[in-house]
């Protein structure tokens, strides 16, 4: 059972849509030029009447090509005077036989059956008989040919063979595949059904498979020698059908039952299909329920279903599939059963599963709660799925013309394979014809000479966006049956599109979440084919929305706020004091859990359960996840978790989870509906914030960042400064319990090491100990041609050694040791000790058992130190480090999300936050805490309502081609042709999706006549060809976030925006621009940085702007410049990212040299996307959406020591600004 | 289905400050017993919340009463324990709300003809399941409970409207007079005339066309009488699923 399977439909337009199992949206075939009137399909294999009346065949998703071995054996016979020799006796075998020699298998006349075949190699002879090795020509001898052949060769051998093998490979994997025409006219019999089935045919062999077919001359066509390993089969074949009979339609069941529907509306049923008689026997006939005329008929292993032209839904009850072909009874049923419902269409599928489309709606039905022993199920439920954006998009393909990228490709393939032409017999008869018919037979008219000159596409578009046709339909439209080859559509590249069959890698991600886009068109179906879908019923997919019945007016109406309020105050209206009541019972906390699914880094997916547990008074939770069986996978302990965030994506409701003392990994969680995710995304920030004690406004210090979707998280470090503040002193005691000292322990530091800083260790030392020592150590370093990293700097070296008797102290710089300095031992074996470092301007101070001990001079910055390590026989009691400022890990900072929705955050020291959304529109933090998705959480003080205006833009491309002039007809090696700026993604119109439930549309798509470059009067822009700077035709909408609550509100007037008076150096436009004290760092558009001389109080505009040197890249090997993507300065630094993402620094920036001294570089292969110091706290972004601080900045140290990896995610935008020194 | 946070929240999280205090002819000690407060839950029952308050109170009455069942009045009204504590709340200080709610604690002379025996907390699950199975009846022909197996009732939320949008089939309410009748009628969600959504008021004139005036009470609020009835049903019933209304 495949928990991957496919259900197909076809919608109004004739376009085939395919919905996994395991996804939640559709997925369109690749458009070829052609629509398709039915549908029928086993796993694996689909088989279509296509618009032109012939028959197309779909092989997909098969793991295992299709390969086939054909053999031939060259036999020879010894003649006594040529020896052996290809002439045989006329009673002998053919000179090249089949095996058993009765059949003529000349090498030459082996042909591949059709152009969906190649072959794969030459011919090669077999080597080996029966695993014993031939010579090397591969002969093996007999006495005479019916005889035992044996490898070799003895004075009786008069006959000699040997076996040529040569595989052939189905290469229209992927891709339709024309199946011949009858007749040579394709116009004079063409097909109006077809139907698969028999792959569980009772007894017969695995891999049968069961073609049946109806011409429009209402003949029943069977598809002799159809299997998996020969998917077209071999040729059609009459089945004659009653007099009187019109037949219109033709299901065949998996056991192979076949049932066919009449023009009158009576089924008739053929019986004694068995596996040794694929045809049947004869017909017979069932009366349609209570005198009802069906419409659609689909037969199942156990069941029939049928829909009656009254769109009445029946069930055919008393088949049973294993006997059907033995016993008429069971083939035919026993009795028409009414279901509820009104349809049009149903099909059977996989385990008597059963799919319809709806009457009214158009829809597509499941009919869920089916099982073995309730074949008829319980009831109707919608498949809602997305849909997802095609290379062509529904409504703008336009019908093939003649000069088709299929013809291109089409020619290319007759002009490179002429042998094949060569190949072709032309005796076939059509009757018998294999899949690949000739071309000779069927000249394909030139291009040139089917187009009419001057007939150009006209495209007719409507700018309300609703209709968009082209108005010509060439009536000599191209079909993929005039083709000749078989293979239709190979130069689609299959496995270069996202297409149906790589589950959810249709992921359009980048770096703007505005460019995002995804279907969400309603369509209207026409047909379903449920054939090869596999439900599983107990683990249904997320197919089907949930239903939620709440009126959004609802939360707003009088009486419910009424309601509320009264609520509220239930208990206030009396004035008693509540504090002294006990509790009645001891909560337990509550648990709640839901079915979700883990995401994981690979960005598959596994089914997990998701549970909750919480109790508020003993402030404590767990989030536990099981898998679907029960067993657990992990639990997460609440307290410890740092930070819940929304990553959702369209049509993917996410948040992810980080829990770095638990888990390195993010944790990411896919939830069923966008309403789920929000409640436990609302629920999760609820109860982490009470954990941790935040509510309301964060301090001015704090760390805002913006993630990915919009969500504003903060890090506000006052709580915790609060808790462990004494006298200016942070102390924070390191965890050292069970560690194992032996191996060695090494610990961050992550305040460095500064003067002022202490560290301080008590334990007890073995009796057996030799030697031990404590080091406070820099950051590893990764070397030069090496892999592994590693401490190059040891500023200060502690080795106690009591075989030496000394204690032996000593620096290590850049990989080297220095000059020991020694002293007596302080301590003895076996005894507990206190060793103690402090770290002053000059030296260390070093206190042994509460007792002075010695100084250590220091020979390296003791602000390099990033951590200390302890190794040796003795057993840790406390760890205590202590620093001048605040000590806080990253796995100590609680990232509360805000709420609202931004693109841009930027703070400042005296606490005002500012951000921008997608409009440009600047908001103003009210210091308000929830809102919107959080609505639980906070109080309502600072809600306010929030909109966001999002344009998406999507570019029409075209290609001008001799015959035709521009058309959407591009190269293969062309973008799309409804694409994103870069030309890589596709997108249309019509899929373009909203990133959640709260964005609305505002306006239809328009054509942007504004295009940097210009436009013609109908917004176009020409380029020679595509990669040239060029836009194609830019159409962009608007949608909106309305409705939301959120803590950010609009600012509106404000202050006068101070205007820098016009200088001759001034740049043309800038792209960034950060301030300091004084001074104004600004990026201009080419990359360039400037700074602003002589800004004053007195005069804040400055007084011109001045250059700066700019960095190079690449440093140190290359000297090209390189430009500036932003800055952001402080004090005494600019931090800026290059446009290749790394950082550069310039240094020294001061009053008297306002454009700094030199640039540095850091040197770590990171790539950034923004950067935000201040002080000595400088926090990056790194590409990948990674939030990370750098440590060790100091004043003279204005590069700081390493990067210390803070939050993993998606985020975007961070502010530093707010932090004081 | 029934998503609004905030308010559920307010409902399930509701909490009633009880007194109780040993009624005097219980007292076998010189010393008197101090009063019991306590916070309670407004959606528990009765045995369920009372075994602190029971072992507060039993050193202070004779021996041979300490097994026998406690019983409670408020105002010399037997409590039933069957009902939700809210609601006993609501009928019986709904006018003059009375915080703490003051109940005196008995052990001796169970009032038969009034109270039902409570021998143990199964006998509340019974019945409270019991009373879910009637609500759903009401609400969807019963479809709901019979799929569900007897581990899952200890997991009850409120059913929601599962599958289609339509609503329920009828409304679990029980309307209730001063004195403690009770009054449930079938109540459908939807007007028949033009299958719009029904209201307190609506319904209101429906069971009493003569009254004026009727204001109804639950959870210690009068509502609105704008209210729908199948949002009231999905957001203010009590965990038994019904909707418990007082008069007043």
């Amino acid at each position: 059972m495949s928990s991957n399977s496919l259900l197909f439909s076809i919608n109004n337009e004739g376009k085939v849509y395919a919905l996994s199992t395991s996804s939640s949206c559709w997925r369109e075939f690749m458009y070829l030029g052609l629509e398709f009137k039915t549908l029928s399909a086993v796993p694996h294999f689909l088989w279509a009447v296509g618009g032109d009346r012939q028959i197309y065949l779909h092989v997909h998703g098969l793991e295992i090509p299709i390969r086939v071995k054909e053999e031939s054996f060259e036999n020879e016979r010894w003649l006594p005077l040529d020896g052996f020799s290809s002439r045989l006796l006329p009673t002998d075998r053919y000179h090249f036989s089949s095996q058993d020699g009765t059949k003529d298998r000349s090498i030459d006349s082996i042909r591949l059956p059709s152009m969906a075949w190649q072959w794969e190699g030459d011919w090669q002879l077999e080597l080996t008989l029966d695993g014993q090795p031939l010579d090397h020509d591969g002969w093996s001898y007999a006495v005479d040919f019916p005889a035992q052949f044996g490898p070799s060769k003895q004075w009786k051998s008069c006959v000699r063979r040997k076996k040529w093998i040569r595989y052939r490979k189905f290469s229209a994997m992927n891709s339709w595949c024309a199946i011949a025409p009858l007749h040579k006219d394709p116009t004079q019999e063409p097909f109006i059904d077809v139907s698969i089935g028999g792959n569980q045919m009772p007894y017969a062999a695995p891999g049968t498979l069961s073609v049946w077919a109806i011409t429009a001359h209402g003949r029943v066509m069977y598809r002799a020698g159809v299997s998996t390993t020969s998917p077209e089969g071999l040729k059609w074949i009459n089945i004659s059908i009653p007099p009187g009979c019109d037949i219109k339609q033709i299901s065949v069941g998996p056991t192979g039952l076949v049932w066919g529907l009449l023009w009158t509306g009576r089924v008739i049923i053929r019986k004694g299909i068995t596996k040794d008689c694929p045809t049947g026997e004869s017909w017979l006939e069932v009366k349609s329920p209570n005198e009802t005329k069906i419409l659609s008929v689909s037969v199942g292993f156990n069941v029939a279903w049928a829909v009656s032209s009254d769109t009445r839904v029946w069930f055919r009850k008393g088949i049973d599939g294993n006997s059907a072909g033995t016993s008429e009874s069971s083939a035919t049923g026993s009795g028409w059963l009414e279901i509820t419902g009104n349809m049009i269409q149903i099909s059977v599928g996989i385990n008597d599963q059963v799919f319809a489309i709806g009457e009214t709606d158009k829809c597509v039905y499941w009919r869920s709660g089916i099982t073995p022993a309730e074949l008829t199920g319980k009831r109707w439920r919608m498949v809602q799925a997305n849909m997802q954006l095609s290379r062509t998009s529904s409504s703008t393909s336009v019908v093939s013309s003649v000069s088709n990228a299929k013809h291109h490709s089409l020619t290319t393939l007759n002009e490179t394979t002429p042998e094949r032409k060569t190949n072709i017999n032309l005796h076939n008869s059509w009757e018998e014809s294999h899949s690949a018919p000739i071309e000779h037979t069927m000249p394909v008219k030139h291009p040139r000479e089917a187009r009419p000159k001057g007939n150009v596409n006209i495209e007719n578009i409507d700018l309300t966006g609703k209709s968009y046709e082209t108005t010509l339909k060439n009536p000599r439209a191209w079909s993929p049956v005039r083709s000749v080859g078989s293979v239709v559509g190979m130069e689609a590249q299959p496995d270069s599109d996202s297409s149906v069959f790589d589950v959810d890698s249709g992921m359009f991600f980048d770096d703007e979440v505005s460019q995002t886009a995804w279907g969400t068109c309603e369509t209207t179906w026409a047909f379903v084919q449920a054939g090869a879908c596999c439900v599983d019923t107990l683990q249904v997919p997320h197919w089907f929305s949930d239903s939620h019945n709440v009126h959004n007016t609802d939360l707003s109406a009088k009486w419910r706020l009424e309601i509320l309020d009264n609520l509220k105050n239930r208990n206030n209206n009396q004035t008693i004091d509540l504090t002294n009541y006990g509790v009645a019972v001891e909560e337990k906390g509550w648990t709640r859990s839901c079915e979700a699914r883990l995401v994981n880094s690979n960005s598959s997916m596994e089914d997990c359960i998701l549970s909750l547990y919480w109790n508020d008074i003993e402030n404590t939770g767990t989030l536990s996840v099981f898998q679907p069986d029960g067993t657990i996978q992990f639990i997460l302990n609440l307290p410890e978790v740092t930070n819940v965030f929304s990553i959702s994506e369209p049509g993917s409701p996410r948040i992810c989870i980080n829990v770095p003392r638990q888990k390195k990994s993010t944790i990411r969680v896919q939830f069923i509906s966008e309403m789920e995710q929000e409640e436990w995304f609302s629920v999760l920030v609820d109860i982490t914030s009470q954990i941790n004690v935040l509510s309301g406004r964060p301090s001015a210090n704090s760390i805002w960042a913006v993630t990915n979707s919009g969500d504003v998280l903060n890090w506000d470090p006052m709580p915790a400064s609060l808790n462990t503040c004494q006298n200016g002193i942070f102390t924070k005691e390191f965890q050292v319990f069970g560690k194992d000292i032996i191996q060695g322990f090494t610990t961050n530091l992550n305040n460095n090491f500064p003067p002022g800083s202490r560290i301080k260790v008590t334990g007890s030392l073995f009796d057996e100990i030799t030697r031990f020592h404590i080091n406070l150590e820099g950051p590893q370093v990764k070397q030069r041609n090496r892999v592994e990293t590693e401490v190059t700097d040891i500023p200060l070296h502690f080795n106690v050694r009591f075989e030496e008797n000394a204690v032996v102290c000593n620096t290590k710089t850049l990989g080297s040791w220095g000059v020991e300095e020694r002293h007596d031992l302080p301590v003895a074996r076996g005894q507990e000790f206190s060793i103690e470092i402090i770290c002053d301007v000059q030296v260390f101070k070093i206190r042994v058992n509460e007792k002075h001990y010695c100084l250590y001079e220091h020979r390296l910055s003791p602000e390099s130190i990033t951590s200390v390590s302890v190794k040796g026989p003795l057993k840790l009691y406390t760890m205590e480090y202590s620093s001048t400022s605040l000590i806080i890990g990253a796995e100590e900072m609680f990232w509360r999300t805000i709420g609202g929705y931004l693109r841009r955050v930027e703070c400042s020291q005296n606490g005002i936050v500012w951000g921008i959304t997608h409009d440009h529109r600047v908001w103003l933090y009210s210091g308000g805490w929830g809102g919107g998705v959080l609505k639980g959480v906070g109080s309502k003080d600072g809600i306010h309502s929030m909109t966001d205006t999002q344009t998406y833009c999507v570019y029409e491309n075209q290609r001008w081609n001799p015959l035709s002039g521009y058309t959407s007809t591009g190269l293969p090696t062309d973008r799309y042709m409804w694409s994103d700026v870069t030309g890589k993604h596709k997108r249309t119109r019509e899929h373009t999706k909203l990133l959640g439930r709260h964005w609305h549309w505002i306006s239809e798509w328009m054509i942007d006549y504004n295009t940097p470059g210009g436009v013609d009067s109908d917004g176009w822009q020409y380029a020679t060809d595509f990669p040239a700077p060029y836009h194609g035709k830019k159409i962009f909408t608007d949608c909106d976030r309305g409705d939301e609550v959120s803590v950010w509100a609009i600012t509106v007037g404000g202050d006068a925006i101070y205007r820098t008076g016009v200088t001759a150096n001034t740049p043309a436009s800038l792209i960034a621009i950060s301030t300091c004290n004084n001074a104004v760092w600004a990026v201009g558009r080419r990359g360039e940085l400037y700074y602003r001389g002589d800004v004053t109080k007195e005069n804040p505009g400055g007084f011109n702007w001045n250059m700066i040197e700019q960095p190079k890249l690449g440093y140190p090997y290359s000297h090209k410049s390189v430009h500036i993507k932003m800055v952001s300065l402080t004090e005494n630094a600019a931090w800026v990212i290059l446009s290749n993402g790394s950082i550069a620094v310039r240094t020294c920036v001061s009053k008297s040299q306002q454009d700094g001294k030199e640039w540095k570089y850091l040197t770590d292969e990171i790539t950034f996307k923004h950067v935000s110091s201040m002080g000595q706290e400088v926090w990056a972004i790194c590409a990948d959406g990674a939030l990370l601080r750098r440590q060790g900045v100091t004043a003279d140290n204005v590069l700081g020591t390493t990067w210390q990896s803070i939050v993993n995610g998606a985020l975007v935008h961070v502010s530093a600004r707010g932090r004081s020194s | 289905m029934a998503n609004d946070r905030e308010l559920l929240r307010e409902i399930w999280d509701g909490k009633l400050p009880i007194c109780f205090q040993l009624a005097q002819e219980e007292i076998m000690e010189i010393q008197q017993p101090d009063p019991f407060y306590v916070m309670v839950p407004r959606l528990s029952y009765f045995p369920l919340v009372t075994d602190k308050m029971k072992r507060h109170f039993l050193r202070y009455i004779s021996q041979e009463n300490s097994d026998s069942e406690m019983w409670l009045d408020y105002n010399g009204q037997p409590l039933k324990w069957h009902y939700p504590i809210g609601f006993l709340y609501d009928l019986f200080c709904g006018n003059e709300p009375q915080l703490p709610w003051i109940l005196t604690v008995h052990f001796t002379k169970f009032p038969e003809d009034i109270l039902l025996r409570c021998s143990n907390k199964d006998v509340v699950e019974a019945h409270f399941i019991s009373t879910v199975k009637e609500a759903d009846v009401l609400k969807h022909r019963g479809q709901v409970m019979s799929t569900m197996q007897k581990k899952d009732h200890n997991q009850l939320r409120l059913m929601e409207s599962h599958g289609e949008n339509e609503g329920f089939k009828h409304i679990p309410v029980r309307i209730y007079s001063d004195d403690g009748t009770c009054h449930q009628s079938l109540v459908n969600p939807k007007n028949c005339t033009d299958g719009s959504r029904k209201t307190v008021q609506h319904m209101i004139t429906e069971l009493y066309p003569d009254k004026t005036s009727v204001k109804l009470r639950t959870h210690g609020i009068t509502i609105p009488s704008d209210t729908p009835l199948q949002w009231l049903s999905e957001h203010l019933s009590y965990p038994d699923n019904f909707l418990h209304l007082c008069l007043c």
